[in-house]
């Protein structure tokens, strides 16, 4: 087989990887170009594709340190960026410009792609959301809002887990990692610059305070709250908002209105 | 500006250059004799050159498509000259692999470009493709090429030698040195199932100029390359192999994947290099 075509065929489906899959699926395509098919070892040329998206993304590491050495030590890294290289490749765009853009567009494709059944893509997936959340806010020097309604102070980015991501973090670091250490446990993480982007802090909240925080929007009045959450819950939601304002992760805008009390 | 000098008699030892090599050069600064640059890094961002007022430079590349079909430009060829004439580059070490090859579909289309290198054909065709771009190649450089081993992550259509041969057979059929990177060895026989301690000793290391040392890992079924990782003890083993038969001119440590690779890991491996140096 001629050299100068197994490099053309090789190159082809290494800077495209649809056209792997398409191989695949119908290997006399390939004799078309005067080879064999069965020559090709495709699996093996898509895994190098994913080799070379994982090396393009290098540039993520310093903002998601854990993500990339969990991907590392489950031995997901080129299974994901193989498909992430078809992905992209069968939508005909190239990889986004600037750290930031990556980033977003890889947790976009793994919202899709990972298999949240799968415990070691459920502990990806809280992770590279628990750093994408704390680089974002990072980024951010937020500005003070005067508002008469509940608002954040600041910014905040919520997520729920399936596991805690610090764990997960601290148990990386430990010279083995097994993904069986990691306990299951819905967590519910409020990520929070409150102003200074050096100082993020990172609350742990309750099924009502998450849920509280994810509905205030800087537009809805505390009677709104009261009036979307049935007036039964009334103490209890004085009690949460009260909570949250004293962290000082929102401001009420003004005094609880009387019904509230 | 600093540069190496190609027969200083010693052993140098230096890092690839990375996100951590600045800072790890300005505090360590007796540790390292050189950073090797890849051109493609130099010329995007040209800043990067900064680093030679402080240490010397090595230029690698990955830009001329040594085992291709199909040369690189002008342009590329004439960067490459003025990079290695700036940093005055003992030599310049470039991959035994394509990174450009043909279109598939219309013979009048733009080649096909990769950013990463490949592991060619290993057959007697890519010897004599080898033997003829190189002729033409090296026209343009005063520092000589030598020519790095790629990582065999799959058999390649049509391949007749075993990695060992391919390499055996481009040094004698060119006569260029090589630039031996231990880790792509080791995943090549790891990959095709060969001893590589044995297969190590069927190379020709008399023509060994330059030393690649980086990590690995096997993932999805194959071993691969990962200059995020520390190279594994048999790296150190093969090195030891290679000095028996031969002194390098340099040593690289490959580690600038990763801005958290740990300072504490590339002490040890530059003092464990400095080691099987001294034996």
């Amino acid at each position: 087989m001629l050299a100068r075509r197994v490099h053309a065929i090789m190159a082809a489906g290494l800077e495209n990887p649809e056209l792997l899959a398409r191989w695949q699926q119908k290997p006399d395509l390939l004799r078309a170009y005067g080879v064999d098919p069965a020559a090709f070892d495709l699996d093996a040329i898509r895994k190098f594709a994913g080799l070379s998206a994982k090396v393009k993304h290098n540039g993520l590491r310093s903002e998601l340190p854990l993500t990339f050495h969990f991907l590392n030590v489950s031995g997901l890294e080129i299974e994901i960026f193989g498909a992430y290289a078809l992905h992209k490749a069968r939508a005909g765009t190239r990889y986004a410009p600037t750290t930031g853009e990556r980033i977003v567009e890889l947790v976009d494709f793994l919202r899709d792609w990972l298999d949240f059944g799968k415990r070691e893509h459920s502990q990806l997936w809280d992770l590279i959301r628990h750093e994408t959340a704390l680089a974002q806010l990072q980024k951010l020097t937020p500005s003070s809002k005067k508002c008469r309604v509940p608002h954040i102070v600041g910014e905040i980015i919520l997520h729920e887990m399936k596991s805690d991501p610090r764990v997960i973090g601290k148990l990386l670091r430990e010279k083995s990692f097994d993904h069986e250490r990691v306990p299951r446990c819905v967590t519910r993480l409020g990520y929070w610059n409150a102003g200074d982007p050096d100082e993020i802090s990172i609350i742990d909240l309750d099924e009502l305070g998450f849920n509280l925080l994810s509905l205030v929007d800087g537009k809805r009045s505390l009677t709104d709250f009261n009036r979307l959450l049935g007036r039964g819950i009334s103490k209890k939601l004085n009690d949460a908002f009260a909570e949250l304002a004293s962290v000082g992760v929102i401001s009420l805008g003004g005094p609880l209105p009387r019904s509230f009390n | 500006m600093k540069y190496i000098t190609a027969n200083s008699g010693t052993v140098a030892v230096g890092l690839a250059f990375g996100p951590v090599v600045p800072e790890f050069v300005t505090a360590n600064p007796d540790l390292i004799d050189y950073v090797e640059i890849p051109f493609e890094q130099l010329r995007h961002a040209p800043e990067t050159g900064v680093i030679q007022e402080t240490v010397p430079v090595i230029l690698h590349c990955a830009s001329m498509s040594v085992a291709g079909f199909v040369p690189p430009d002008q342009r590329t060829l004439k960067a490459i000259e003025r990079a290695a004439a700036r940093t005055k580059t003992p030599w310049i070490g470039e991959h035994l692999a394509f990174i450009t090859a043909d279109p598939i579909e219309d013979d009048d289309a733009k080649p096909t470009s990769l950013t990463y290198t490949a592991c060619p054909q290993m057959s007697e065709e890519t010897v004599e493709r080898v033997a003829i771009n190189l002729a033409s190649l090296q026209q343009h450089f005063d520092a000589p090429l030598i020519l790095e081993n790629s990582p065999q992550y799959f058999e390649v259509p049509g391949s007749s030698l075993s990695m060992a041969d391919f390499v055996t057979a481009v040094v004698e059929r060119c006569g260029v040195s090589l630039l031996l990177d231990l880790t792509h060895f080791l995943i090549s026989m790891l990959n095709t199932k060969k001893d590589p301690l044995s297969e190590i000793e069927r190379l020709p290391l008399e023509k060994v100029v330059e030393v690649h040392i980086s990590g690995l890992n096997v993932q999805s079924g194959i071993a691969w390359d990962d200059h995020a990782s520390p190279a594994p003890p048999v790296v150190f083993d093969l090195l030891e192999r290679v000095v028996k038969r031969v002194r390098p001119k340099a040593v690289t440590l490959e580690y600038n994947w990763s801005p958290q690779f740990p300072e504490s890991i590339l002490i040890k491996h530059i003092d464990r290099v400095n080691e099987i140096m001294r034996c």
